[in-house]
């Protein structure tokens, strides 16, 4: 389902991924959990092209992009014109049409939580999950929002549906942003610390809802400092250390008895999640 | 009388500024014999306008420096006459009589014209030159040789000249009102009008040698030509009558006149002109006949409107398309754009404007003046709102890119449904305040010959000398029309906003 081979990034000479392997199955839920700065995060936006690796492969579900390509960004200036004026030595072009493509379908095979929501501010609740529906896959408005109903009410939001996000809770604006990833249909979801904005008394009701995809079979990755989320949901527990995996197996394996001692020393001072 | 006199519309404010702040420091000895204190100067101070003013006042071609000009010789003899020196003051042509009775000067000479407006609240001295109206066309032309025949023609004039006032009464004709007689003589040439009409010495100066251009019939519709002086300064008037009366006796004004080629046989009847009496008229109040005046601004604000409108479109529309290239384009385009955003905000508007109006015609392109008003002030507003527009895209947290990127958007997706709709909500403000500028700003198109509400304002007021009813009912129309569009611009803001809590 993912395969990812030998996946490294730099910012500029600072190297963040020093090669991550990875492979997961299908209703697969793996918990990335690390130190601050080990790569997790970076990990995940390379999964689904909001970075883009210097080396390495990512393949997901039969698509497969290669590193060292251009990112297709939104906004800027093209890193091209930048190399040629400044002299950088890596000199980077835009990415074809194809290459561009290519991130776009790996995109639509992977749905993202982001840490911050990043809702739609202008549009309603109803509007944000059918958005994306109706503008990239051409879905007729009734058809999605039939699916927006149903994904909403699957988030317990139906009857915000007309509110607008600033109107919404934390908690609230996050559930919303996981009707709205799901409703492109992905075939994996991944969180980026989904609850770290979120006051302590909003983060059960998001990682409830993220129970119950796990529980339906959703293909996720999560990245999260919830050591009992981790414990109770995950089926593998992936503990990422400088930028390498050091450690990967079940919950029971990484919090009761880690056989890296970096993974020990992290359990031991964030806690194993044992209420 | 000639003129680049205009540039009026943009130059006027700051004079009027200037003329408030110099009234500040000079001294008004109201009760001082202005001839007496003249004489203890020993100066004679004479305002005049020299920019575009050849025959009358002039720099010299051959040396810049040096004013040139029958009046500039006459100001010489009369000084002379007087005991005392002559001193150049200079000051824009239309505002030479507010200069006056502010005191900036002694005398105004400078083709000012026998009319009742301009004795109204001042004197004038008998005449030192007749002076008579010339129809000039495009060479070949035989179908204008008198005035009835300019019926139903475009016919250029200058602003407040005595020619604009005789046009104007021709029934059906298509008045175009310049700045300066050489712009009118340049529009006849580029076939954007049938006729100019204007005073014969400018016409002998200016359009005689032209090789395109020709008199079209005699001149006609005589005038005479006087200095003005401040109502209380009876003896000066005295002194100065009697030293024009000497010097048109003595053949000293025949030499000065034949020196400039100006002389013909109407001003020998100076010699003998003996001055009808003028009998002061009580001065206009434009606010309490204000059915007469405010129609005429009323339908030159309907110009400005429309031309604000017009040019804002252009500008919105313009600027977003600017704005696109200059952050997503390839990059030649992407370099274009900057670069006609940094040339366009780097100059002046006037001059983009002149280019447009006058270069391009030069080169062939001969827009109307509506036209070239609306494309001057379009591309130069969409340069600042592709700047507002700018500011919009990059206030958008990058979050919401990548939100819609991971939902599998492209770039243009991204762009149309994401950060456009946010952006535009955000530069509605900066863009109502562009929009009320323009309104104001608008008013500098009279360079190129519209008349638009300032421009009317300044036409009216130059007639009635009531700048300040005028200019309250001006400013009552601005605002009447700019206060509405900033309330709509509020509740559109209003209504448009999401983040309502």
């Amino acid at each position: 389902m993912i395969v990812v081979k030998q996946l490294v990034k730099s910012y500029n000479s600072n190297r963040v991924l020093h090669g991550i392997d990875h492979q997961q199955e299908r209703r697969e839920a793996v918990v990335l959990i690390g130190p601050s700065g080990c790569g997790k995060s970076t990990f995940l936006r390379c999964l689904n092209q909001l970075e883009i690796a210097d080396s390495g492969t990512i393949t997901i579900d039969g698509v497969t992009v290669q590193g060292g390509q251009a990112a297709s960004s939104g906004v800027g200036v093209s890193p091209a014109f930048f190399s040629r004026v400044f002299g950088a030595k890596k000199v980077r072009t835009d990415p074809t049409p194809e290459q561009r493509e290519q991130q776009r379908r790996l995109r639509m095979r992977a749905g993202m939580v982001f840490q911050s929501f990043n809702l739609f501010p202008h549009l309603t609740v109803l509007e944000n999950v059918t958005e994306a529906p109706i503008v990239v896959k051409g879905m007729a408005r009734t058809e999605a929002d039939d699916l927006a109903r149903q994904l909403l009410a699957k988030v317990d939001l139906d009857q915000k549906a007309y509110a607008y996000p600033s109107q919404l809770s934390g908690g609230q604006q996050q559930r919303v942003a996981i009707a709205r990833a799901l409703a492109m249909q992905p075939r994996v979801m991944l969180f980026d610390e989904p609850t770290s904005a979120l006051d302590p008394e909003l983060r059960d009701e998001v990682l409830r809802v993220m129970r119950n995809l796990a529980e339906e079979g959703m293909t996720m990755i999560v990245v999260t400092h919830e050591m009992q989320f981790a414990r109770d949901m995950a089926d593998r527990v992936v503990f990422f250390d400088g930028g390498l995996v050091a450690e990967s197996g079940p919950p029971e394996q990484i919090f009761e008895a880690p056989v890296n001692a970096r993974t020990r020393e992290f359990v031991m001072r964030v806690g194993n999640g044992r209420a | 009388m000639s003129k680049q006199q205009g540039r009026a519309g943009l130059l006027r404010g700051s004079i009027f500024l200037f003329l408030l702040l110099g009234g500040a420091v000079v001294r008004t000895n109201a009760a001082a014999d202005a001839l007496q204190e003249i004489k203890q100067r020993g100066v004679l101070r004479w305002g005049a306008d020299a920019e575009g003013g050849a025959p009358y006042t002039y720099p010299d071609p051959q040396k810049p420096d040096q004013i040139i000009g029958f009046e500039y010789d006459l100001a010489e003899a009369l000084a002379a006459k007087l005991g005392v020196k002559a001193e150049m003051v200079q000051n824009q042509w239309d505002q030479l009589i507010p200069g006056l009775e502010r005191g900036n000067f002694d005398i105004v000479l400078n083709g000012l014209e026998v009319t009742e407006e301009n004795q109204q609240r001042n004197v004038l001295t008998q005449p030192y030159y007749v002076y008579a109206q010339q129809i000039v066309t495009r060479k070949g032309n035989r179908d204008i040789t008198q005035m009835d025949d300019l019926r139903r023609k475009t016919v250029g004039v200058l602003s407040a000249s005595a020619a604009l006032r005789l046009i104007a009464k021709i029934d059906g004709v298509d008045m175009r009102v310049y700045p300066g007689n050489v712009e009118a003589l340049r529009d006849l040439k580029a076939y954007r009008i049938e006729a100019a009409v204007m005073d014969l010495p400018i016409a002998v100066y200016y359009a005689k040698p032209d090789p395109a251009l020709q008199f079209a019939g005699p001149s006609f519709a005589s005038g005479y030509y006087a200095i003005g002086v401040r109502r209380k300064d009876s003896t000066l008037l005295a002194a100065l009558n009697k030293a024009i009366q000497e010097l048109a006796q003595d053949g000293t004004l025949e030499r000065i006149y034949r020196k400039y080629n100006v002389w013909d046989e109407q001003q020998i009847g100076l010699k003998d002109f003996r001055p009808e009496q003028v009998v002061a008229r009580k001065s206009i109040s434009t606010l309490r006949e204000w059915r007469k005046y405010l129609p005429p601004l009323l339908r030159a604000a309907v110009t400005t409107l429309e031309l604000s409108i017009v040019a804002m479109t252009l500008a919105v529309v313009l600027g977003l398309v600017i704005v696109l290239l200059r952050l997503y384009g390839i990059a030649p385009l992407r370099w274009l754009a900057k670069a006609y955003v940094e040339v366009i905000r780097g100059t002046p508007l006037l001059i983009q404007l002149l280019m447009i109006y006058y270069g391009l015609a030069e080169m062939g392109i001969r827009l109307n003046a509506f036209c070239a008003a609306v494309l001057g002030l379009g591309m130069n507003y969409a340069a600042s709102e592709s700047e507002n527009y700018r500011a919009g895209i990059q206030a958008i947290p990058s979050g919401q890119t990548e939100a819609a990127l991971a939902l599998g958007m492209n770039r243009w997706q991204l762009l149309r449904h994401v950060i456009l709709p946010q952006a535009l909500r955000l530069v509605i403000p900066p863009v109502t305040n562009d929009f009320i500028a323009m309104f104001k700003d608008s008013s500098i198109v009279s360079v190129i010959t519209m008349v638009e509400l300032t421009k009317e304002y300044g036409m009216l007021a130059m007639s009635t000398y009531d700048y300040l009813g005028l200019g309250l009912m001006t400013a009552g129309i601005y605002f009447g029309l700019s206060y509405p569009a900033s309330i709509l611009a509020n509740r559109l803001e209003r209504k448009l906003r999401y983040d309502r809590r």
